[in-house]
């Protein structure tokens, strides 16, 4: 099977610009993935990875942020659409580092 | 440029208008995704306009007569908007992130509340003020006291009305006002064979009754309904086609001019008949997403298994030369643009509770084959990065994990999770299998799935639930327990503290279980956390029983019905059991993690360490910790759940196995048994403001803990201690699902840009 990670999709037009990964980070991601799931037996996990400085900033100035996407829970959702109750929420979760 | 902090939707709203969010990997997607933005959310009344005239002529008829008309009335009145960059056909609504909202479940609150819609904070709507009109004065007027809400309240007491909407203990407004929901359909047949076998099915069945039978007599209004509509659904296709061969006869452009004739040219194949492309099978997969989603109220109609059932069309298409994978990376991509235009329409108290327009379709990609082979195929890719292009809030798009998935499709998702948009969430294969194997079957029970339909066919519905296409029917959100909320009722002898936005503060809410001196062991506190809890499930329970009586009698939902194996043959409409599995109303936890902690400081601090006594505890909760500071550090101090410490983690072990057994062995209406969930998001801000301070040391008001996740900030000794506490729980016992939030940065996966 090739896939598109063997043979690069040819998208002249696209606004997309993929980012730079940090390969230790990325294998620590995927590992904990694995890890929880099929050695672990944890049904399903689901992350937000937007920085919290980020998202502080985002609860200040909206306006910069009309796109920012959070995974709330089963669902994701435009920043700005959410009350500011929830923003505190998810603003006050745990950020966890490897 | 100044701007006060977010309030509710409005700003963003505001914010996304216009050019920003213009994202895509072609022009075309970037031209759409720019036309959903420009349009704020809005109210749509072609749906509630079609019902109030079906109900007003069809007086005295037999209630799923009436019921079905109405749905084909919808059929025929649905909007035949073609817009420019399409190649995807037909809307739900006159206007781009519309709601075509079902007035039978929604007047008795819209009714009081209109004025309030287009300001209200959570989740305000548009609405023009011809339809404002035509709302006001006619069809509210004739709804406002048939709703389910309404008949519910004739079976229970006025109290009982009340707690079970705004007692935030034990809740089932989201059930009262989502009927239709949390449904894989029938894909892979319907795309295969299209509409047109259902009606031919119909037909044949009818022909066939024996009118001496009296098992005929139900049997021939159910069949003449179901004909009905799909022969509406068969008008719309003709209807759309005549719209794209207009508009094409209008434009000037040569290749637009291509694209329109080929458009009306296939609304004449799909989706009544079979999808003979790629393309064909995609329009399939969005007319019948979004027919459900008219038809039903609730968030969520499934894609499921889309790598799996589309791959066939895919591959042919490719090796006929006709598609790239480019070109089916963009009808993706439009499918994700126009599923993100469907916004969910809720009252006021639930917006209050889940608002942000969210709806959750799911797409799931990966998972094993009916073989239990590795299914990972090029669309699997494909789907995954049609997102990091298409940057929407819907579909929620996953990833089906086994041990035998590639470790690049893992590495694919993985890069999407990075991009922080909280796409796609992972599930664990073998988890989602056991628990449709028990699903909704009892305590130790088998369902009726085989092996190899739960191989085939299974994947999450909603948020987290597991599901199969074509095979099962129940919404899953259901009852809702506030189980931080009754731990607290333990200390206090079933009343909710003053300081709580709830209509019971300083009441009895639940029931005594003894006054906090009264309990001389950790034990007998324990088993009052224990009745407190089931006494909620139980009241719940109570609730759902007549819901789903009400649904079953007048709520019915043809088109569900069609796109469920087996269901015209045995004439059961959807909601009345026609499913080969019929599960929920079910039973989910909130504040897990807030319980968990709560009962471990009590026991830590009031039990084995003896620094204060349960009624002191009970005083501080009582007073939101004012005065007592000092008692609030130390049970602050106390192990918690999530840092891989068995003292806490004990607790969660044993409270999270209960909680699923008191379930499980609860008969529903249909005649199956409840399932046990944890998934109930966001509603840990709303439950958390309806409750009072929590012995854990959170004070009234502030949110409770979310899903199944460890209490915010509790968790402090790194992911892998958290995942090592999550990993002692018993999974397959929750049989709707369990959800689990993490947040790793993107400073921890990203260079910096």
């Amino acid at each position: 099977m090739t896939t598109i990670r063997d043979v690069p999709l040819n998208c002249p037009e696209a606004t997309y610009v993929e980012p730079v990964y940090k390969e230790a980070g990325m294998r620590n991601f995927t590992n904990l993935v694995r890890t929880m799931l099929n050695d672990y037996g944890v049904y399903h996990v689901q992350f937000n990875t937007i920085n919290k400085e980020t998202l502080i900033d985002a609860k200040a100035h909206p306006e910069n942020y009309p796109t920012l996407m959070v995974r709330v829970a089963g669902y994701s959702v435009y920043w700005t659409d959410i009350a500011e109750r929830v923003q505190d929420d998810i603003i006050n979760r745990t950020e966890h580092t490897f | 440029m100044s701007h006060t902090p977010a309030a509710g939707a409005a700003l963003g709203n505001e914010l996304r208008a216009g050019t920003v969010a213009k994202v895509g990997s072609t022009k075309r997607i970037q031209e759409l995704n720019g036309m959903l933005h420009a349009n704020r959310p809005n109210v749509d009344i072609t749906r509630a306009r079609a019902y109030t005239k079906v109900y007003k002529e069809t007086e005295g008829l037999p209630s799923i007569m009436r019921r079905y008309k109405a749905s084909a009335e919808v059929y025929r009145t649905l909007s035949d908007v073609v817009y420019d960059h399409e190649q995807l056909v037909g809307w739900p609504t006159k206007r781009i992130r519309g709601a075509n909202f079902a007035i039978e479940l929604h007047a008795h609150w819209l009714a009081d509340d209109l004025p309030n819609l287009r300001d209200r904070t959570y989740d305000p709507f548009e609405i023009t003020d011809e339809d404002y009109k035509e709302l006001e004065e006619e069809l509210l007027p004739y709804w406002k006291d048939k709703t389910m809400a309404v008949q519910w309240g004739h079976y229970v007491s006025q109290e009982e009305w009340n707690r079970g909407q705004f007692g935030g203990i034990s809740d089932v407004s989201n059930y009262l006002c989502a009927n239709g929901s949390h449904f894989i359909p029938a894909w892979t047949d319907v795309i295969r064979y299209g509409f047109v076998k259902y009606y031919e099915e119909a037909k044949a069945l009818l022909a066939g009754l024996n009118p001496n039978d009296p098992a005929s007599i139900d049997k021939r209004i159910f069949y003449n309904g179901i004909i009905e509509v799909l022969e509406a659904i068969r008008d719309w296709g003709e209807r759309l086609s005549a719209s794209c061969a207009r508009k094409a006869a209008e434009e000037k452009d040569s290749v637009r001019k291509k694209e329109l004739e080929d458009m009306a040219a296939m609304m004449k194949r799909v989706p009544w008949g079979p999808a003979t492309s790629f393309h064909d099978a995609c329009e399939t997969a969005w007319a019948v997403c979004f027919f459900l989603f008219v038809e039903g109220a609730g968030p969520s109609i499934t894609w499921g298994r889309f790598d799996q059932y589309m791959y066939p069309y895919y591959k042919a298409d490719v090796e006929k030369g006709i598609l790239t994978p480019e070109g089916a990376m963009e009808l993706i991509e439009e499918l994700y643009v126009r599923v993100t235009s469907n916004v969910w329409f809720q009252s006021t108290q639930m917006a209050y509770i889940f608002g942000g327009y969210y709806r959750y379709p799911h797409l799931d990609v990966g998972g094993l084959d009916e073989n239990g082979k590795d299914a990972t195929n090029e669309l699997s890719y494909l789907c995954l990065r049609a997102m990091r292009y298409a940057k929407t809030t819907s579909p929620a798009v996953c990833l089906m994990l086994h041990q035998k998935t590639p470790d690049s499709l893992l590495y694919e998702a993985c890069e999407l999770a990075a991009e922080g948009m909280g796409h796609p969430s992972f599930f664990n294969c073998e988890g989602l299998y056991e628990m449709l194997a028990h699903r909704a079957a009892g305590p130790d029970g088998y369902s009726n799935y085989t092996r190899k339909e739960i191989l085939k066919y299974g994947s999450p519905i909603g948020c987290v639930e597991p599901g199969a296409e074509g095979l099962q029917y129940g919404h899953t959100d259901s009852g809702i327990i506030n189980v931080a909320g009754a731990a607290l009722m333990a200390v206090t002898n079933g009343v909710m503290p003053i300081e709580s936005d709830n209509m019971f503060a300083g009441k009895l809410l639940t029931f005594e279980t003894g006054a906090p001196e009264s309990f001389e062991t950790f034990d007998q506190f324990y088993e009052a956390v224990k009745a407190q809890i089931k006494y909620a499930i139980d009241e719940a329970h109570a609730n759902l029983l007549v819901c789903e009586k009400l649904l079953a009698e007048q709520f019915n939902l043809p088109t569900f019905t069609v796109l469920l194996e087996g269901a015209l043959e045995k004439a059961v409409d959807a909601t009345a059991g026609g499913a080969k599995v019929n599960i929920g109303p079910t039973m989910q936890m909130v504040g897990f993690g807030t319980m968990v902690d709560s009962v471990a400081a009590i026991k830590k601090v009031v039990f084995q360490e003896k620094e204060a006594t349960l009624r002191e505890v009970c005083d501080a909760c009582m007073n939101n910790f004012r005065g007592y500071e000092d008692l609030r550090t130390k049970l602050q101090a106390a192990p918690k759940y999530g840092n891989d410490d068995d003292f806490a983690d004990d607790i969660a072990v044993d409270l999270w196995k209960w909680f699923a057994d008191c379930t499980v062995g609860l008969k529903m209406y249909r005649g199956h048994y409840c399932d046990a969930a944890i998934q109930m998001v966001q509603s840990n801000v709303g439950y958390g403001a309806m409750t009072g301070a929590t012995p854990n040391g959170r004070l009234a008001g502030m949110p409770i803990s979310d899903t199944m996740s460890a209490t915010q900030q509790a968790d402090t000794h790194g992911p892998t201690a958290a995942a090592r506490s999550y990993g002692k729980l018993d999974f397959p016992a929750y049989t709707n699902g369990t959800l689990l939030n993490m947040w790793i940065s993107q400073s921890e996966l990203l260079e910096k840009s």
